[in-house]
């Protein structure tokens, strides 16, 4: 999904590492990158992000935490 | 309370108001706790130009207003990166530190001056001049107190409003419209945090809780992106939307209106000029001077004075090409090369030069690609025995590069779409045309091609390919998933493809003889395809570092008269 949104050409699955960070120095994702996951994320999971403390886009830090919130929000 | 301007110290005026808003607002009792705790701070420390960095609007204004009570001149780097802030070191008298080590001061200070001279220079601003090297923009008192009194007339703000702002006040249109200006007027404010949909829903409730009534200081990629899952009508109502940085996308600003349910003000401005138009798209898309700002059109050109400007009197060349009249205009795009990504400019050559003093790289070239993401692409010229040929090295590589880049410029101005090649492609008149650039990129397009990185015309007959296999092609998906390979009829299908768009039309396929698959083609590997012209059709071989994966002859009969014209006859 992420490479999809992002039209990411020259990463494939395998380049994203689970623990590593996708924003900033990791896969270098930006702040617009981040804007469009959410959007992203409602369009496919039905998931919404809520505005509650640092959780809401700590869930992008990494592959890994993610997933992590995909499965435990994911409505569809 | 009414409108004061910064001339006469509006944060000092007698009973600030506590609000019952949360700490991450800015409220002028605050605010004035803060502005002493860093003049605190200040005290027995160098006079001169202080670098001011400060994502929290709450400490950013109080160590601001420190800074001007005390005569001193706050310089706002554009962005705190540390080639950025290195560069300023040297024309600066320090730094104000991103956390006041004593929070708070209780020993008597000098009074606040009672006024300020409005000639004053009380800020120095950044921004990436055609050279691509930042130019400093000093700002007076009388230059922000003319703007922001344009402001009031146009978009007045009371105490009775909260100004919640998503983008940086680093930046002039930030710092106008979503700190000095709610100062000027007593409103309270919020800051950058708001940068995302789910926060900004909770800073509107918030204000609506303490009474207050939001309005928003945003951008276009903000703008653009509004979701749709937030139920923008049950939130306290925003009363105005502002956007600049960048013209938005007509359809954006409608949609944005009709789902935050409050008009969407347009600033069109510059770093250099201050604020020159505005519009709202909903009911016109053509842009209108704003008071005081005086245009003139000469051609496409665009000159102005206003009092916004560092020299008022003087007409100022904006490099921005216009067509329509000063009351009724449209903006054409740049005349330089400078570009806008997610609303922040970024100089191309800039971008060229960084990437060149890369030792690998020989040179670069950087092109806008109009796609709607607004990213740009990048082309590498490269000596041959640096090119990547496999997926991790290119993937490293770009990885290097975004890193070399991520010291100097803004995250989202990076360019996304990479090319290495061993000669920049050109056309018969030696120039990189757009046609060529739209070949380069055409694999982002469409998922079937490859990605064409440059041709060697050998001689009539024959030429050689620069080729890569895109990890995105869609051929890959359902054929092995753990081994994606470009499947053999592709692979014809691409020479074919390729020698048609270098010898012209061949004809019709007529059919394959001595196929070979001598190795498998893989996402990101890097290939030569060898094309010659045969009596009757073609012969071709795709190799990489590897040897030799795939080749044969292909046939083709004289093309069928095309049906249309056997009607006609």
């Amino acid at each position: 999904m992420i490479i999809d949104t992002l039209e990411l050409e020259d990463i494939t699955p395998d380049d994203i590492e689970p623990q590593a960070a996708l924003f900033g120095d990791g896969l270098g994702l930006d702040s617009i990158d981040a804007l469009e996951l959410g959007l992203a994320l409602q369009k496919r999971y039905g998931i919404k992000l809520d505005a509650e403390a640092e959780e809401t886009r700590s869930h992008f830090a990494s592959l890994n935490a993610l997933t992590a919130l995909v499965e435990a929000r994911r409505v569809h | 309370m009414s409108f004061v301007s910064l001339c006469q110290l509006p944060w000092r005026r007698p009973a600030p108001i506590a609000s019952a808003l949360p700490a991450h607002w800015t409220d002028s009792a605050r605010l004035l706790e803060r502005v002493d705790a860093w003049r605190g701070w200040l005290e027995g420390r160098p006079a001169g130009r202080w670098i001011l960095c400060q994502p929290d609007p709450l400490e950013f204004t109080g160590a601001l207003l420190a800074l001007w009570e005390t005569g001193r001149i706050a310089v706002l780097p554009a962005d705190d990166r540390p080639g950025t802030l290195a560069g300023l070191i040297g024309s600066t008298d320090g730094q104000i530190p991103a956390q006041l080590d004593v929070p708070n001061h209780s020993r008597a200070l000098p009074h606040a001056p009672a006024a300020i001279t409005p000639t004053t220079a009380a800020l120095a601003l950044y921004t990436s001049g055609s050279t691509g090297q930042p130019v400093e923009f000093a700002k007076s008192f009388a230059q922000l107190d003319a703007e922001l009194a344009v402001h009031h007339q146009l978009w007045p703000l009371t105490e009775a409003n909260g100004v919640i702002a998503q983008v940086s006040h680093q930046h002039i249109y930030g710092l106008l419209a979503a700190v000095l200006h709610p100062l000027c007027s007593g409103a309270a404010f919020c800051g950058e945090d708001c940068h995302y949909p789910e926060r900004l829903a909770e800073r509107m409730t918030e204000a609506g809780l303490a009474g207050l009534s939001p309005v928003m200081v945003s951008s276009p990629p903000q703008l653009a992106r509004t979701p749709e899952h937030i139920d923008w009508s049950a939130l306290p109502r925003l009363q105005r939307v502002f956007s600049s940085g960048a013209p938005l996308a007509q359809a954006h600003a409608e949609r944005a209106e009709s789902l935050l349910g409050a008009p969407v003000i347009e600033i069109y401005g510059s770093t250099e000029t201050g604020g020159i138009a505005q519009r709202r798209q909903t009911v016109t898309d053509a842009w209108q001077a704003l008071p005081d700002v005086e245009l003139t059109f000469e051609g496409e050109g665009l000159a102005l004075r206003s009092p916004f400007l560092a020299e008022p009197e003087q007409w100022w060349q904006q490099p921005d090409r216009v067509s329509g009249t000063p009351e009724r205009f449209h903006l054409l795009g740049r005349d330089d090369r400078l570009v806008k990504i997610g609303g922040k400019r970024v100089s191309l050559d800039r971008i060229e030069r960084l990437l060149a003093e890369h030792p690998r790289v020989m040179s670069a070239r950087c092109v806008d690609l109009g796609r709607n993401d607004g990213r740009l692409g990048c082309i590498l010229v490269m000596d041959t025995s640096s090119l990547p040929h496999e997926h991790p090295q290119r993937h490293e590589l770009a990885r290097q590069l975004r890193e070399r880049l991520a010291a100097h410029i803004e995250q989202v101005t990076i360019p996304r779409y990479w090319r290495f090649v061993e000669a920049l492609p050109c056309n018969a008149q030696g120039k990189l045309d757009r046609s060529l650039i739209e070949r380069l990129f055409e694999d982002l397009v469409d998922d079937r091609k490859p990605r064409w990185l440059g041709t060697d015309l050998l001689d009539g007959r024959s030429c050689s390919l620069a080729l890569e296999v895109p990890e995105r092609l869609i051929f890959l998906d359902g054929h092995f998933d753990e081994f994606p390979i470009v499947p053999g009829v592709v692979i014809v299908q691409w020479a074919v493809q390729q020698a048609e768009r270098s010898f012209g039309q061949l004809g019709d396929f007529a059919g394959c003889e001595q196929l070979k698959f001598q190795r498998p083609l893989r996402p990101g590997m890097r290939l030569r395809l060898d094309l010659t012209q045969r009596e009757n059709g073609i012969a071709f071989a795709f190799h990489s570092h590897e040897g030799k994966h795939a080749n044969g002859r292909i046939s083709f009969r004289a093309a069928t008269v095309a049906t249309t014209e056997v009607a006609d006859d």
